[in-house]
């Protein structure tokens, strides 16, 4: 067969057409819940990042307002009518004969002339409320948003990572890497979910880290199965029989050639799993077995507000709240839009 | 004149698009007429608008379907016709036949509780009559053992029976009309028969009028009194089926007919429809190929089995090849003809070693291909390359065109430099006759056709010698077929390409192959020169299989 | 139909082997000193080293793995380490009073789902479905412990309609008093990702080709959903049911917690705070064990579901 060699010509300028990307996001541009949604998704990311920097709510544990500081449209508290003690009228008995500690006084006070302490005065009212101890509920509800998202999101990434990669060996290669994945599977399964979330909260204990790991190592199943069905569905198409024949190694095959075509797929799942996992690690940390003594999240927020609402404190409760629900909704709301941009075909025959 | 549609037309709201309602027409404007009767042929390859046209009758289309016109039945028009009037009618005075019989019946009920579901609506008939009607219903259309099949499912029946199943249910009311789309065109070739047969007598018997619609044109000539010949959305020419095969008006009839592969004469290329158009003469005859070329593979006693799991812990073998040997010349095409389950696409995977194969030896240059060390595997590739039947999944939808073609060659090292494989590329697509903007295209931007001719400029970019075509036409249109048969052919002569040609239907395989094996459950029943084969079939299954094959309009004698 | 359950049995015992190694070792390599939780704060050298040559924990590990596996076989799994409870005890008292408030939580989910799933999915691009789907997009953004938290509050220590804690030892008074507003609060919350699925669960099913034939064949729209579609339908319900089956053991131990309900999920949180690891390991076990029965149980109810089905 002749083998043509023609001189080096320059490549005419390749159109291309637009991929599945350009595609989607063209689709997506169209869906205005879908642009609002990431409107808000992309504040919150910007307010989890300037947080996350130190530069807003980094000082959320001092304690600026006073215990229970309502928020500023209600107006301070009215003074409580304690009972008052009668001021005994009279000078004061003076007992510098027989305290011990009388010839110190002096030099006690010199020295703390020369010290200066910081003494802010509480605020009566904080923008949003204060909380028991007097923090700033607002900041805290900033600094809980960062701990929150930043959980959900790198949890469902790490455990996205895994789903794939599990679930692309078993679909591909079956056999006994598939039967020993789906022995693994079914190990972890087998257990629900909830229990083997407190079996590892239980060993590893607190702290943000370890509630990222765990809530990896139990939500990386989910993922595994529709991966694994995906790519035992693509691995006998004919493209992939094709990449076999013109000689494409086992690893392209895999990941060059299935794995673009399962993204999407891939994409909207991670997508509904953050979202599952921020709410796991609310219920952990209002349970005290999530994040740190030290950090806030949303969870513990709701732990403490649970006392002050029987007290008619409502504001720390309706803080967390709100933030979550706002983040939450538009970001399922994003996921949605983002699914139904990549693949109409996804959606429930709207 | 039992059914009249005027002037129908039907649109697609396909969402909108900066606020723009976008609407996709599949009919525009479609008028013909179905006496008492008579049955009707409404003819079309796909796109053609046949199936909404028909389907636009009793409102079966999807939620986002337009249709205006008129369809006049018994003095209403249907299109302004409430939904319980339609209702009424559906499966009592109008019935239909769908082309997937497993994916039209319902899998978790008996067939005899949905064949009862319109006795019992229409009729009023109580359970027990409504099963002893069900029962003579399935008599009727040739079902052995019709009590037993009653307490069946569907997925217990195999496809032909699925199919009487649907015909005995759209019987079930004696409608007047029976609107059948695309009936036969899932089923082998022959159990189609068979089912023709059915549809013919039923309707002599019950006196009824069929709307039949297909694209096989030799089916629709044995079958139809009135043609109606449509394409893209309107149509081209109706008539008795007489005047439409024996002197067709439209240059498309015309061409539609002309560029079936006959079963009879040896063309050197088969007629296209811009041919026609353009009004070219008729081929020539096709040239005698060199006898004495070289053998380019041999294949001996090659042999595929499967191991299925049988009860508790034990394996059965299945075996889907069973001792094929051939030959194959430089410049020549082996022709593999056979139905659904005679192993012949199984063989063809083989040879590539896409299947282990389970014995025998495939010699190519003097090595036997299936006992080679994965490296030589991989040289070896590039010597025999394979072209599947669905266009549809044999390109990757995320590659654009252009990365399709240079993989090839990027893994096995041709060309110097990416320049040199695109430039390449470039001219492989003009050679199979796309042009070079296809390069930075994605497949879904092309119909089966042209995604046919980018695979076979895939495996064009090994310099392959062998190519196994796997069915690669079997899922086009008569008329794009036409074209790639063609194309095929063309570059067999020019780079001396030997074919492994495997098919389902004899007329192109009489067109392409030099020399023809048929296969029956996994081993060669006979093999023979194309001419011969068709001409004397010495086996009983080759003859079956000829006969079976629906050859248009044939004048009666 | 023996011989399937039989492989299926057979097929079990590897991943219960799983199970039992994985919270084996998990305890063993990540779990502190049982030695010093079980001596507290304030033992002595001596004494925990005393509590470690009674709990074996000096022997080699797959000596004490094999008295691991002795003990789950025999059901015996000592005593907690907090209450000195014998742990099998613990299933006994505390199972029942999850059930009463599980059972009747899943029941309600899917009755009500249902119903509405298949309303809007026949009524579909209609306002009641945006609407629909928007209502429990935003309900489903909100956390759980938000619901009960304000629902106890509500409608308990404002309003007065229900007690907001706690439990009684008849089962009747429980369904009658203790129960409607903890269950209320869940199926409230449970409903939104129910009816979502199920709804994607029907417009799946009037995608088929088989939907075209019913209506061809004249039936009113009804029966073709009521009928035809339901019944397909339940299939991938039924599926989901099994699923969600075994997570009702362990409770909503949020509802537990809340409403200081004695039952399995409570006693886990519990022992989960006081390092109780008997109590965690066995109910991991068992509960395992539970879970593959159970699926095994759909999977055979499956065949009288959809008779496509082949039991191999």
């Amino acid at each position: 067969m002749e083998s043509p060699s023609p001189p080096p010509v320059a490549p005419a300028s390749v159109e291309r057409s637009e991929g599945v990307w350009h595609a989607a996001w063209r689709r997506f541009r169209g869906d205005r819940v879908g642009l609002g949604a990431l409107a808000i998704v992309a504040a919150f990311l910007v307010l989890i990042t300037l947080s996350g920097a130190g530069l807003v709510a980094r000082h959320w544990q001092n304690e600026v307002g006073v215990p229970d500081a309502p928020p500023s449209f209600l107006g301070p508290k009215a003074p409580e009518a304690a009972a008052v003690i009668e001021v005994p009228k009279g000078p004061n008995v003076d007992l510098s004969a027989i305290d011990p500690l009388a010839p110190r006084y002096k030099e006690w006070e010199e020295r703390a002339a020369k010290l200066k302490t910081e003494e802010l005065p509480r605020a009566d009212t904080l923008p949003m409320g204060g909380d028991r101890l007097g923090r700033d509920v607002l900041s805290k509800a900033v600094k809980g948003t960062e701990v929150s998202v930043f959980v959900g999101v790198l949890a469902a990434v790490l455990a996205t990572t895994i789903g794939t990669l599990l679930g692309a060996l078993a679909g591909y290669f079956g056999g006994r890497v598939g039967d020993f994945l789906e022995w693994l599977y079914n190990v972890f399964t087998s257990i629900p979910e909830i229990l083997l979330i407190f079996a590892f909260a239980a060993v590893f204990g607190r702290g943000i880290g370890t509630v990222v790991v765990i809530l990896a190592l139990v939500g990386w199943t989910g993922l595994y199965r529709q991966v694994r069905a995906e790519f035992m569905k693509h691995s006998v198409r004919e493209y992939v029989r094709a990449a076999e024949a013109i000689g494409a190694s086992v690893w392209s095959r895999m990941f060059r050639h299935i794995l673009p075509n399962v993204s999407h797929v891939i994409l909207v799942r991670m997508s509904l799993l953050v979202v599952s996992f921020i709410k796991f690690e609310v219920i952990l940390s209002y349970l005290g077995m999530g994040v740190g003594v030290d950090d806030v999240s949303w969870g513990t927020m709701l732990a403490e507000a649970q006392s002050e609402l029987i007290l008619g404190h409502w504001w720390q409760l309706a803080a967390a709240t709100l933030f979550m629900a706002v983040f939450v909704t538009a970001f399922s709301l994003l996921a949605d839009a983002l699914r139904d941009a990549l693949d109409p075909k996804l959606r429930g025959l709207e | 004149m039992l059914l009249s549609i005027q002037d129908l037309k039907v649109a697609f709201r396909m969402g909108k698009a900066g606020g723009v309602m976008q609407r996709t027409e599949a009919v525009k404007g479609v008028s013909f007429d179905i006496p008492e009767n008579t049955t009707v042929a409404l003819v079309g390859e796909s796109g053609s608008g046949k199936s909404v046209t028909a389907m636009s009758v009793l409102n079966l289309l999807p939620d986002n379907a337009e249709r205006s016109g008129r369809i006049l039945y018994k003095g209403g028009d249907l299109l302004q016709a409430p939904l319980g009037e339609l209702q009424s009618l559906r499966g009592r005075e109008i019935a239909c036949v769908f082309q997937d019989p497993m994916s039209s019946l319902n899998p978790v009920f008996t067939v005899g509780n949905q064949l009862c579901e319109p006795l019992r609506r229409h009729l009023g008939l109580s359970r027990r009559v409504a099963l002893e009607k069900a029962e003579s219903l399935l008599a009727e259309v040739g079902m052995p053992e019709p009590r037993r099949r009653l307490s069946a499912y569907p997925h217990e029946l195999s496809g032909g029976q699925q199919q009487r199943v649907m015909i005995a249910m759209a019987l079930a009311c004696e409608p007047r009309l029976l609107i059948a789309d695309e009936p036969t065109t899932a089923l082998d070739v022959t159990i189609q028969r068979q089912i023709l047969e059915l549809l013919a007598k039923l309707k002599e018997q019950h006196r009824m009028s069929m709307l039949f619609i297909s694209h096989d044109l030799g089916v629709v000539g044995e079958i139809a009194e009135q043609v109606v010949v449509m394409r893209h959305g309107v149509v081209r020419e109706q008539g008795p089926v007489v005047r439409i095969f024996s002197a067709p008006q439209d240059p498309y009839t015309q061409a539609l007919l002309a560029c079936r592969p006959s079963l009879t004469d040896n063309p050197a290329r088969l007629r296209v429809i811009d041919d026609h158009i353009a009004g070219q003469a008729a081929a020539q005859e096709s040239k005698p190929k060199d006898a004495q070329a070289p053998v380019v593979l041999e294949v001996r006693a090659l042999a595929k089995s499967f191991w299925l799991r049988s009860g508790l812990f034990g394996k059965r073998e299945f075996k889907a090849v069973q001792g094929v040997d051939f030959q194959l010349r430089r410049g020549h095409t082996l022709g593999v003809v056979g139905e659904s389950g005679s192993g012949k696409t199984t063989m063809g995977l083989t040879l590539l070693r896409l299947h282990e194969p389970t014995g025998g030896e495939v010699v190519f240059d003097g090595q036997n291909l299936l006992a080679l060390s994965d490296k030589q595997r991989q040289a070896m590739r590039r010597r025999i390359q394979i072209v599947f039947q669905n266009p549809y999944a044999s390109l990757n939808p995320r590659f654009t065109i252009g990365q399709a073609l240079v993989e090839p060659m990027t893994i096995h090292r041709i060309g110097a430099s990416l320049a040199e494989r695109e430039q390449r590329a470039r001219s492989l697509l003009e050679k199979v006759g796309l042009d070079g903007r296809a390069f930075g295209k994605y497949p879904h931007e092309f119909s089966g056709g042209q995604r046919q001719r980018i695979a076979i400029a895939r495996c064009l970019t090994l310099e392959p010698e062998v190519l196994v075509l796997d069915e690669a036409v079997s899922a086009l249109d008569v008329s794009v077929q036409a074209q790639v048969l063609n194309l095929l052919k063309d570059l067999q002569d020019e780079f001396g390409l030997a074919y492994v040609f495997i098919s389902h239907d004899l007329a192109v395989v009489r067109f392409m192959a030099d020399e023809v094996l048929v296969m029956k459950d996994g081993v060669v029943v006979e093999r023979a020169a194309g001419t011969e084969l068709m001409a004397a079939p010495k086996q009983d299954y080759t003859q079956r299989l000829l006969g079976a094959i629906p050859r248009g309009y044939r004048p009666a004698v | 139909m023996a011989a399937y359950l039989l492989r299926r049995l057979w097929q079990m015992v590897p991943t219960l082997l799983g199970v039992v190694l994985l919270v084996f070792f998990l305890f063993k390599f990540f779990g502190g000193d049982p030695a010093e939780i079980i001596g507290g704060l304030n033992a002595t050298p001596e004494q925990i080293h005393a509590i470690r040559e009674q709990l074996g924990l000096n022997r080699p590990w797959y000596v004490q793995l094999g008295i691991f596996l002795k003990s789950i076989v025999t059901f015996d799994w000592g005593r907690s380490w907090a209450t000195n409870e014998a742990v099998s005890n613990l299933f006994a008292t505390r199972l029942p009073a999850t059930l009463t408030v599980m059972l009747p939580i899943l029941l309600l989910d899917v009755l009500l789902a249902l119903p509405i799933a298949m309303w809007v999915a026949y009524r579909r691009g209609s306002l009641v479905d945006r609407t629909l789907m928007v209502v429990t997009t935003i309900a489903l953004s909100i956390s759980f412990l938000v619901y009960i938290i304000v629902g106890q509050y509500l409608f308990g220590f404002r309003l007065g309609w229900f007690p907001v804690q706690g439990w009684s030892d008849s089962v009747w008074t429980n369904l009658i008093t203790y129960v409607p507003l903890p269950v209320m609060l869940a199926v409230m919350v449970g409903l939104s990702p129910q009816t979502r699925l199920y709804r994607t669960f029907f417009l799946d099913e009037l995608g088929h080709d088989y939907v075209r034939t019913a209506r061809a064949k004249g039936l009113v729209e009804g029966k073709v959903l009521f009928k035809h579609v339901l019944r397909n339908a339940m299939i991938p319900i039924l599926t989901n049911v099994g699923l969600a089956l075994p997570g009702i053991f362990v409770g909503s131990f949020l509802i537990e917690q809340f409403f200081s309900i004695p039952g399995l999920g409570r006693e886990v949180l519990l022992a989960v705070n006081r390092s109780d690891y008997p109590v965690i390991q066995a109910v991991t076990v068992y509960l395992a064990m539970l879970t593959m029965l159970i699926n095994l149980a759909v999977d055979v109810l499956y065949k009288l579901v959809d008779p496509r089905v082949v039991l191999k």
